[in-house]
């Protein structure tokens, strides 16, 4: 990957920047190229080549702040861009939140993968995506649609207080909805940051053996059930999650976190984890937009909430550390990470005797942030398990609950973890499957 | 926020390339979206922020083959390998290709439009920005002892679109837009409750006033309180529902837009958003009562899905999608308009340069009746008012679907009694539709960004209705 043009625009801003005598300013440059494969019955509906180099700046001048992104890349739109991002400081008040950007150097330890092999594929995606519709297909669907993407992108930093360093990360991703001739439907997906860990025709035979294993569907009745969630769904659980960590989110009312530190809001079973850079993950930096060096956060341990996720201004207003999760206004995270357990997938079925396994799910909607009260709609493969064995499977499930009710519920964590990102959930989740006691499953009035 | 010259070579040129290159049909988009930002959480300033996004963005035909590739970095030279990549990966496709792809025949179209601004919003800088956002923060810390928690934004944007094709069309459409949203936390005596609030629309710093954005923001403050003082548990049962414009909006986008969108139908997007309750045979099909008729018009003046001509260079028009409870017209682009052997309705939109143009809703709308609302109430004996909501969504499909109210009450025999704690209505769309029995004639219209696609579009939408009478609702409670 050329990283020439990320050098040439952060050195642009940077020394553009520098001339208006500000406090503190944050330039990181990303150049991101990726690759996009749709498919749906069976067949490619459009290949997609996306590249772009966006370049992000902050600035701070006597408290006052402002942040900005540009992809007009002209040296004359850059200096317009730096000129007015200043120009709009002096309409902002200042700020109490102000923190300087922490000195450097600092050290940072990358632990992403980046293979650059993944830049270079083009005829093998159409492989890939040949190798997971067939492969469904083998295993019993009749149609099968879904995403590929390859993506590779860097990363500088250059700020004021003496940091300036280059990141790097890959990732390969495919996203695969099978169909059976009565419509059922079954999802896989294999994620990856390298090639040598993607394994379309897995996620190809996952989605087509769920489609044909959900094909007989039965009758139930809307109430309180136990809930297995597969990996894909514990993801979109456990990002919900994570993102509630966020200080802003705190701040904001859309968490459910408030006044929890140090509090037991989860089974002790759980573990919840936050990795800058992980081996396997795609989606972090070595530093985070305040230059800080990103790093492993634990979140939750035995159950019990550790920290919310800081830059370095909720930091400061919490009397604690930054996290290393800045984004300069909302924290977030960057991979999440749940522990594993000792059982296995059976053996979560075996020891239910009225359960529901849900294999994905969308559409998650909250009543109130603040309580938790929320409602997603499991998609896909959706089983009754009776007396420890799946019955059959059924449609038009909802589960309409509550988060903090259903993390102190979790009863059991599956032992074999599986990376998950795909269209509904953006943040790179690393979980295995979990089970839940005591869920509210409804229906819809027909 | 300051106007700049696009280079209009570039998208001719792109073309040209591309058809040098023998593409059976090539299209190129230069779009540069800006945007300014300001957030205050409980009346105190985050930081100034301002984005700015600007490339081409090209789509080919090769043998049946469809590819779209994108570049800001705004070079002959750089544009010239994008569209060798583009043309290459086109005929890479081809290879898995089951169902070759065409587009319907259209009128080649020559047209600048763009949407009346009275006041025009690259003259604005923060300071208004901040100035009208205090004004906002204001009205709800009159209530503030309730609503502890506030939460406001508001984003002035400009979108410029080129749209050049094979086919000789030259489009050029500009858009400036409006957009305030909001999250509020009631919270007293152990009680909570929480709105999101939005608004949008597309012109000026006019749209303050044609959306009544202080009038609402006001009067959501003055709900909260009431929710936090006086609501009640609600009783599950069966009863009439009245809806609120609010809240027929959403029924309408989730339950009748989505859909409607003929890509879907085909299955296109069946591995992120879904598919529909539509097969491609469904058109004349019964779906709801005489009285469901709804349409989508990108055409409606000051809209926030307010567009012209579309990103394949269309020209807009009203769809009327359901009429007395009929399935009347669905949602096309080109692609499927060509797969229904029909014509496209200009339903194609891409929110930036880097995503393709895909079927979207623009302002999605029940007709209105002509019913007051005290006559929809008269003859209600046990029944709801829900005006607003804050939990909702939908299956993959669009037929089971749930909406839990904000700002609910109670009705006794024609009467609005108490409000009501979250009620629930969990309902297919075929039992939602027919249950309609009156429409009011209280049309309004609410903003929302509508989210589809694979890489992610958030797009600019109205939906909205009148008050609607739905008999013989199951409610749930929470």
């Amino acid at each position: 990957m050329n990283i020439e043009i990320v050098d040439k625009v952060t050195d642009i801003v940077f020394k553009k920047a520098s001339q208006l005598k500000v406090d503190d300013i944050s330039v990181i440059s990303g150049y991101g190229k990726e690759s996009m494969l749709r498919f749906s019955n069976n067949s490619i509906t459009i290949v997609d080549t996306l590249d772009e180099v966006v370049v992000f700046l902050y600035l701070a001048k006597e408290r006052r702040r402002a942040i900005g992104t540009t992809s007009s890349l002209q040296e004359g739109d850059l200096n317009r861009f730096v000129n007015q991002l200043f120009s709009s400081m002096k309409y902002i008040e200042e700020s109490e939140e102000y923190t300087p950007l922490p000195k450097g150097p600092f050290k940072y330890e990358s632990f992403n993968s980046y293979d650059a092999r993944i830049e270079g594929l083009s005829g093998e995606l159409v492989d890939y995506c040949d190798t997971a519709i067939n492969t469904a297909l083998r295993e019993g669907a009749v149609r099968v649609s879904g995403a590929l993407t390859s993506d590779v992108a860097a990363y500088k930093i250059k700020t004021s207080a003496g940091v300036e360093s280059i990141d790097r990360s890959s990732s390969i991703t495919i996203n695969v909805r099978a169909f059976s001739e009565t419509n059922s439907s079954g999802h896989g997906l294999s994620c990856a940051a390298s090639t040598s860990k993607f394994n379309p025709e897995e996620a190809g035979a996952t989605a087509g053996r769920l489609a044909k294993e959900s094909k007989r569907v039965g009758y139930w009745e809307e109430g309180i059930y136990d809930l297995i969630v597969g990996p894909t769904v514990a993801a979109d659980l456990m990002q919900m999650v994570a993102s509630s960590a966020s200080a802003f989110r705190v701040d904001t009312g859309t968490s459910f976190l408030k006044d929890c530190l140090g509090k037991k809001v989860a089974s002790e079973q759980l573990m919840l984890q936050d990795f800058g850079t992980i081996e396997g993950g795609f989606d972090g930096r070595a530093f985070d937009d305040e230059g800080v060096p990103t790093k492993r956060t634990n979140i939750i341990e035995n159950g019990v909430l550790l920290t919310y996720l800081h830059n370095i201004s909720t930091a400061k207003k919490y009397g604690t550390t930054t996290t290393g999760n800045a984004g300069i206004i909302s924290p977030h995270p960057w991979n999440v990470v749940v522990n594993e357990g000792s059982m296995s997938l059976d053996e979560m079925i075996s020891e239910s005797k009225k359960a529901v396994y849900v294999t994905n799910n969308w559409y998650t909607r909250y009543q109130s942030y603040v309580t938790g009260e929320y409602s997603t709609l499991p998609r896909d493969a959706t089983f009754i398990i009776d007396s420890g064995s799946i019955k059959y499977a059924i449609t038009g499930t909802r589960i309409s609950d509550n988060i903090p009710r259903q993390l102190l519920n979790i009863s059991g964590m599956g032992k074999e973890k599986k990376w998950v990102k795909w269209w509904e959930v953006e943040t790179p989740v690393y979980t295995p499957p979990i089970l839940i006691k005591n869920v509210n499953i409804t229906k819809a009035q027909f | 926020m300051k106007k700049e010259d696009f280079d209009l070579d570039l998208p001719f040129y792109a073309v040209s390339e591309a058809e040098d290159k023998g593409v059976e049909y090539a299209e190129a988009r230069l779009q540069t979206t800006k945007d300014m930002a300001c957030i205050m959480r409980n009346g105190q300033q985050k930081p100034a922020i301002i984005s700015e996004s600007s490339g081409l963005g090209i789509r080919v035909i090769v043998d049946g083959g469809l590819a779209f590739s994108t570049s800001n970095v705004l070079e002959k030279s750089q544009i010239r390998e994008l569209v060798d990549t583009t043309v290459r990966r086109a005929k890479a496709a081809s290879k898995l290709l089951k169902n070759k792809i065409k587009f319907s025949r259209e009128r080649k179209n020559k047209k600048k439009w763009k949407a009346v601004e009275k006041e025009e919003l690259e003259e604005k800088n923060f300071e208004d920005v901040i100035k009208v956002l205090k004004e906002f923060d204001s009205i709800i810390q009159e209530n503030k002892d309730y609503i502890p928690m506030r939460l406001l934004e508001m984003e002035i944007s400009t979108d410029r679109k080129i749209v050049v094709t094979s086919q000789g069309t030259f489009v050029d459409g500009y858009v400036p837009r409006l957009y305030v949203t909001g999250f509020l936390t009631g919270m007293k005596n152990g009680k909570t409750a929480q709105k999101s609030i939005e608004y949008g629309g597309s012109g000026g710093w006019e749209l303050i006033e044609v959306l009544k954005i202080r009038e609402d923001i006001q009067h959501q403050t003055s709900v909260m309180k009431n929710i936090i003082e006086n609501a009640q548990k609600t009783i599950p049962g069966t009863y009439d529902v009245i809806t609120g414009p609010e809240v027929t909006g959403i029924m309408a986008h989730e339950s009748i837009g989505h859909p409607f969108e003929a890509d879907r139908i085909l299955g296109r997007e069946a591995a992120q958003a879904g598919e529909s309750y539509l097969k491609p045979s469904d058109i004349r099909m019964r779906i709801g009562s005489e009285e469901t008729n709804l349409s989508d018009d990108p055409t409606i003046p000051s809209s926030y899905g307010f567009y012209l001509f579309d990103d394949e260079g269309i020209p807009a028009r009203k769809r009327k999608l359901v009429v007395n409870g009929i399935v009347n017209e669905l949602l096309h682009n080109r692609a499927t308009a060509q797969a229904f052997k029909t014509k496209s309705n200009a339903s194609a939109r891409a929110t930036k340069f880097n995503r393709e143009p895909i079927i979207r809703m623009a302002n999605t709308f029940v007709e209105p009746g002509d019913y007051s609302f005290d006559e929809l109430v008269k003859d209600v004996k046990q029944g709801i008012f829900i005006n607003s909501f804050m939990e909702w969504n939908i299956d993959d499909i669009r037929r089971n679907q749930r909406y839990v109210g904000h700002e609910a009450y109670l009705i006794q025999n024609g009467e609005i009694k108490h409000p009501l704690i979250s009620p629930v209505v969990e309902v297919t769309t075929e039992r939602l539709w027919s249950n309609l029995d009156a429409r009011g004639n209280n049309l309004e219209y609410w903003a929302a960004i509508c989210g589809k696609g694979d890489p992610m579009q958030g797009a600019p939408v109205w939906a909205g209705g009148p008050s609607l009478r739905l008999r013989n609702m199951k409610v749930k409670t929470r």
